[in-house]
Parts: C-alpha cells; structure tokens; sequence
C-alpha cells in the first residue's frame, strides 16, 4: 500500500447550511420527525451481561443510539496513586468510527468521560473497595442522538450488574429547547437546532439528582417546567432498569 | 522450468553470508548480519531486574525494539518484534532467570529482501554473544514461489516482488550430537525439522507449501554449519 | 493420569475453581487425557459460531459475529478519494482492528493493546493476498476518482481466536457491502445521488452496486501442545499453551496463510498436515454459517 494515506471525503450530502428547519420560529404545533410526541421518549431496551470478559456490562439501544458499557474491578489501583481508604472510579467514553454519519467524528466528545465520573461518583458507595479502582468503559457503536444520558444510564445498569454497591440505580434524560417548545430525548437532527438543552441525573427512589447540566438561555419557569419533565421521565426508566436486571423470569413470577 | 534470477545464482544458492560479533562496545552481546545486501544489527541488553506489568514474574521475559531504516515504527514493526519475541522466547531457557528482562534492539541497516529471517538470525547472534542461555540456535529462512510452482531461495527484493507468494521459515539448527539415532528423533523425524516460526504471504496450493518446507530445511543445514563456524571462538595459533 | 502428589494432601482438599487457577496446566492436561476440555468440547471442534449482517444501520457495509464469546463487530464506510498516478484504476482498502477497553480487562484506555496492531497487519495482508477483492471494481472514474474502502473491526469481547473471529466478520461485510449510487456534481465532486436525481444528473456507477468476492479466505487457530492439536483455543487456553498455529485456506483450498509466530513446541510436518485438515473442516463449516446469513438478508 502506498505510504502516505490519500485524502478522502465523504461522499454523502451535507445538509446542514441550506436545508429549511423542521419547524420555524413560531410554529408551536409540529411533529418530530420520528412522529413522537413532545414528552414522550424514545423506546429503551438494555441488556446485562452482554460482555463475557467484564465483570458486569450492560447493552442500551434507545433508538438509533447503541452504547455498550463494561466495569472491570474493583481492581488493583495504579502503583503511582497514593493510598486512599475510598474507593477510586476510573471512567472512559470514546466512539467507534462508524458512530458518527461521517467517519471519525467522535473525536469531538472528550468531554464525556469527565461528565461521566461526576454522574457516578454520587451514587457509588466508595468506602466499599477502599485501596481499589472500578473502571467503566463505554464504547458508543451508534450515534443517533442523546448519546450522555443513555451512556449514563447503561453504566449504572453494568455497575448493578457487576455487584458494585450504589445508593439507587441513576438514570438519565436529556431535554432540547427548540423556539418554544420542550422536546424530551432528542434524536440527532433536532440536537442539532436546539437553542438549549438539559441533561438531567438523578436516583430515582430517592428523589435526588446527581448531575444537572443546562446549555443557553433557560428562563426560571422554564427550567422548572424542563426539570419535572426530566423527573418523571427518569422514574419511568428507573422502572424499565429494574425489571431487566430482575431477568425475564420476574413477569413469570407475579 | 529453469528460472533465471538477476543475479545469476541456481534456484537452491543462498547469498554470501556475512556475521560479525561484538559490533557495539556498551552492549552486553551485538551482531550484525548480512545476507547480500541485506544488513540487520542485533544488540542485546540483560537480564535486567524486573518484568513488564502482564508479565509471568516466574519466567524471564523477552522485549523486543524493532527500529526500520527510516520513517516512523508502525503496524508493520509491530507485528515483526510480536514475531521475534515469540520466536526468541521459543528458544531461550525461561526459567533460568525468573523476573528478568532481556532487551533485543533490532536495527535495519538495509533493506534487500529477506529482512524478517535476517533479523532472527542477527537476534540469535547476539544472543549467543550476550552468553544467554539458549536451548538450540534458530535459522531462518525465505523460500520464494513463482508462479510456475518453482521454488528459489532466499530472494532479493525484486524478486520478492515479482513472485507469487513468500514463506519465511525458522528452524532449529541442526544437532551435532553423541548420542544413538533414534533419541532424538521425534514421530520419525529429527528434532531439526520442525518449524518453530512460519510466515506465508500470497496464496498457494498445499502441497507447493510443503514443498518450500522440504527445500527450506535443507538450506537450513547449510545455514546451520555456516553459524557454528562463525560462533566457534578463534583460537591463538600456538 | 496420574498427578504427582507431592502436594497431595492439597490437591484433595481444593475446589475445582482453584484448582483452575493455581495449577492450570495440570487442570488441562488431566483433560487432554480423556481427548476433551474443560467445556466439553472434543479436541477438533470449534466453538459456537454465528454471524448477523447489517448490524450497524448507517454504515454501507456491517456484520456482528461470535465465535463462542468473542464478539466481533466490523463496518465498512466508503469514501471517495483520487487514485494514485501508478494505479488510476484502482480503489483502495484501509483495515483497522481495535481493540477497546470494554472487550478486556487487560486494555487500558490511552495504551492500546499490544494485539491490535499485529492482528491488524494480519487482516490487510490475509485479505490482499488472498484476491479476494479486485482493486479495479473500485474505481470511479478512471484517474480522477476511486473508492477508499474503510473497514474497521471493533472488539466487543476478546476472549481467544480473534484473528478468526475478525477474518469471518470481515468476509461477512464485505459480503454485505452495498456501494452507493453516486453521480459528479457542478463543482467536480462526488456526491451520493438522492432519490428523486434532481437536476437530472447520470449515476456514475449504476449497475455496480455489490462487490464480487472470489476465493473467499476462511480461518482457524489451533493450539499445538505436546502431541495434542486444540482448535479455536478460548483465551485461558491461549495464556496457558502458548503455540498457536492459524492457517487460513481459501474457498478452493488453496493455502493463503499459515502463521505460526514461534512458540516452545516445534510443529512437524504430520501436525501441519493435520491442522489443514481441520482447517478444511471448519471452511466447509464457515462457508454454510455464511451462506445462510446473506440468504437471510436477501429475503427482506
């Protein structure tokens, strides 16, 4: 093969620049692209157990977005760190290449590893495995949108899985600001217009959030308004969560 | 069927062998080796303390730092120290020194076909330099098949080019020994001709590969006299 | 078999659990003996295989395969690019194995395995010298414009035969592989034609959109061990017998590859004649696993 790699481009259209918004400014009455409503969130489906190698993991599709996330440990920590008689959690978000609709895109991300431990960290209870580190790799195999939450909440489903002692299980929804309305689990395209968004983490049974992250302009009722959406949102996944870690024998058993 | 090669030799003839020893004063064992005009030098530093982090601390451990001629270390280079160290760690007595490292730099002075076996030959070189203790030498070797189903060996570069597909092959050298025949010999066949190291690239028929394994050993023999000249010390005319 | 017992009093009071760990390789051997493994297999058979095309929706080409526990997901994206002056009439393949930190506990993130980039240079030069794709069917227009093929093969779960289980899903996306209908717009450049051809513009490359793929390469890795041949090792059984021998032969039984990377047990020729043979096995196997998943696909 030749030495130097050739310069390639995509051959796919760019749309961005010039094709009309999917709603315009005033409009308050339109349809998302994928005909859901303005509340109402993408069907979720997650897995345990999905890697053999780990020693918990966890499988999330919401969508288009695929996350696999795996937690190894608790494990030696590095022979550079100082004792602690806490535990330490070490995490990682990176993308596959084929994630994003154009090759190698992912790369724009780094900031989701940071945003990650600080999700976790809340709800782990880290005087469990002091002198040790629990690591959390997620590798994003789609993108389709609202990546962080579902990253979240299939992390806290592989740490459940891996026995790894937590507070409550911690899940996450993200909200889009578009002109005037509140769109819940955004898909790609419509991120892309937000005017603000939303993430919100929280631990569902104890009605307490560990991570709340906003971007734009958020009036104070409209932050309430975007929080309680957020909220209830998160309690029904909390349930979805639970049912599948209970296994598909628990709806047998009642 | 004949083939004509460009630099005249028959198809069996290997390239003038070259193997010098103690190139590098600060290395702990070095050697260079040429076959034409493909040169490597091998330097060998240890055993050192300590193994590398998923290493078996019972066992000494192999590190192999392959540095091409020019450019960047990349997939290549890789692949070629993962093959090394694995053919070294084959013939290296592990347990003698548990929870050591032996270094083995690799360095290509030049490029002319054939650079894989070289280097091995170059490695074990060194080795026996650095007085590692070594279960048996290892020779290697390139076989080249044309199209016709001819085998040549030891190809320069445009040769390996041209042709269909290449092996490179690694055996033990051959064993000089006192005791009977039929000790050594494994399923009916001498300890010398088994495989320790096999690389193919291009497609071939099974039987042409078995072929190449046939000629392979019996250069191999050759190779074998030639490395146990070299290594023999040179004793002061009284 | 007998074991030596000079640690016997020991022995009898272990679990098998830690039996396994502390003396792995007497744990085998006492197995080996009655020709089977710790996981029932007999000594020639491969594990579990199956493979599902089209895993990844915005990728031209993809296929998920497992061979037991290793899973295996590979893509390919097409990009255009313009061809080099030696070759303007071919296309161009760029493959790249990676291995993340979900699939192992022994890859770090920041320090990458030291298996990717070997498996990896393994992958490109199996497939190149097996011909299995023609460069030229990836040529565009002659001179100015060819298809870059990017496949990447992600390791979801590692546990021993990756080189196997990376071929197979490659093989596998390629076999899937649709090449988009492309058409020149006004500024030179190649762009993915829409549906309705607005501006009514000539598709460059309409009737090709699928590769032909002749001598497909298959794989398998065996485990020499004293006089025992193991096929598709598992990881632990990696770690522990280190000499592996993979042979990968093509449809029409020709030898594309035979890799043995050294390793303490020397291999005679019986062993490699051996080895061919269950090589030819599983290539009977491995064609009809998929054969069966592109004639699934064709029925949607």
């Amino acid at each position: 093969m030749a030495g130097a790699t050739p310069t390639t481009y995509s051959p796919s259209p760019t749309t961005r620049k010039t094709k009309s918004l999917i709603f315009r400014n005033d409009d308050v009455d339109w349809v998302r692209t994928d005909g859901r409503d303005f509340h109402q969130c993408r069907p979720a489906f997650f897995k345990i157990g999905a890697v053999n190698a780990a020693a918990g993991s966890a499988y999330a599709e919401f969508g288009n977005t695929k996350v696999i996330v795996s937690v190894f440990g608790p494990r030696e920590s590095k022979k550079a760190m100082l004792y602690s008689d806490i535990g330490r959690l070490n995490c990682n978000v990176s993308y596959t290449t084929f994630a994003t609709p154009v090759r190698g895109q992912g790369s724009d991300h780094k900031e989701f590893s940071s945003m990650l431990h600080k999700a976790l960290e809340g709800a782990i209870i880290l005087e469990t495995f002091p002198k040790t580190t629990v690591d959390v790799f997620a590798l994003v195999l789609e993108s389709g949108g609202s990546d962080l939450p579902v990253v979240i909440s299939c992390a806290s489903l592989a740490l459940a899985d891996a026995g790894i002692m937590m507070y409550d299980l911690v899940a996450s929804v993200s909200v889009s600001c578009l002109g005037k309305n509140l769109v819940i689990d955004p898909v790609l395209e419509e991120e892309s217009y937000q005017d603000g968004s939303l993430m919100l983490t929280c631990m569902p049974s104890r009605y307490e959030v560990t991570q709340l992250t906003i971007t734009g302009e958020w009036s104070t009722p409209k932050l309430n308004e975007g929080m309680q959406i957020c909220l209830d949102a998160c309690a029904k996944l909390a349930t979805i969560m639970r049912e599948c870690l209970k296994g598909p024998d628990s709806a047998l058993e009642e | 069927m004949e083939i004509d090669r460009l630099d005249g030799r028959t198809p069996n003839q290997l390239r003038p062998l070259a193997c010098t020893h103690n190139v590098l004063n600060r290395a702990h064992g070095s050697a260079s080796w040429c076959q034409g005009d493909t040169k490597v030098l091998a330097a060998v530093y240890g055993p050192k303390a300590g193994t590398k982090k998923n290493e078996n601390p019972e066992k000494a451990c192999i590190e192999v730092i392959w540095k091409p001629k020019t450019g960047q270390s990349g997939k290549t280079e890789r692949e070629y120290e993962m093959i090394l160290k694995r053919t070294l760690q084959s013939i290296c007595i592990l347990t003698l020194n548990p929870n050591t490292t032996t270094s083995v730099i690799i360095q290509v002075v030049n490029d002319d076909g054939a650079l894989l076996p070289c280097a091995i030959n170059a490695a074990c070189a060194a080795l026996v330099d650095a007085g590692i203790p070594l279960k048996h030498l290892a020779v290697a070797i390139c076989c080249c098949l044309a199209e016709s189903g001819y085998v040549i060996l030891d190809p320069s570069k445009l040769e390996e080019q041209k042709m269909k597909a290449f092996v490179y092959l690694v055996f033990p050298n051959s064993v000089l020994s006192n005791l009977p025949e039929g000790q050594l010999t494994v399923q009916g066949e001498p300890m010398e001709h088994g495989i320790i190291t096999s690389v193919t690239q291009g497609a071939m028929p099974v039987d042409d590969y078995l072929h190449c394994l046939e000629r392979g050993r019996a250069a191999t023999a050759k190779m074998s006299a030639f490395l146990r000249k070299s290594l023999q010390p040179k004793l002061p005319i009284d | 078999m007998g074991l030596p017992d000079s640690s016997g009093g020991l022995l009898s009071e272990l679990d098998v659990d830690a039996f396994r760990r502390l003396f792995p390789l007497r744990f085998y051997e006492s197995h080996l003996a009655k020709s089977t493994r710790p996981d029932g297999r007999p000594l020639d058979k491969a594990r579990d295989t199956s493979s599902a095309l089209g895993a990844v929706a915005s990728a031209d080409g993809s296929a998920l395969v497992k061979i037991g526990s290793t899973t295996m997901l590979a893509a390919i994206k097409m990009e255009v690019m313009t061809p080099s002056q030696e070759s303007p009439d071919e296309g161009c393949i760029a493959i790249e194995f990676h291995m993340p930190p979900i699939c192992s506990p022994i890859v770090r993130p920041g320090r990458p395995a030291e298996a990717a980039p070997v498996v990896s240079k393994q992958l490109s030069d199996t497939i190149l010298s097996s011909g299995m794709i023609n460069l030229k069917e990836l040529s565009l227009i002659s001179g100015k414009a060819a298809w870059m093929v990017y496949l990447d093969i992600y390791c979801l779960d590692a546990d021993g035969a990756l080189f196997d289980a990376a071929l197979l899903s490659a093989v596998a996306a390629f076999s899937h592989l649709q090449i988009p209908v492309v058409s020149m717009n006004d500024e030179g450049k190649v762009v993915v034609m829409s549906e309705e051809n607005e501006g009514g513009k000539e598709p460059v490359n309409k009737e090709k959109r699928k590769l032909t793929l002749c001598s497909i390469p298959f794989s398998l890795t065996c485990i020499l061990y004293k006089n025992y041949i193991l096929a598709d090792p598992t990881a632990e059984e990696e770690s522990i017998m280190e000499t592996l021998v993979t042979v990968v032969l093509d449809s029409s039984g020709q030898l594309v590859s035979l890799y043995k990377p050294g390793g303490s047990v020397l291999a005679y020729t019986s062993a490699i004649q051996d080895c061919v043979a269950l090589t030819r096995q599983r290539v009977r196997e491995l064609q009809t696993i998929l054969d069966e998943a592109t004639a699934g696909m064709e029925v949607d």
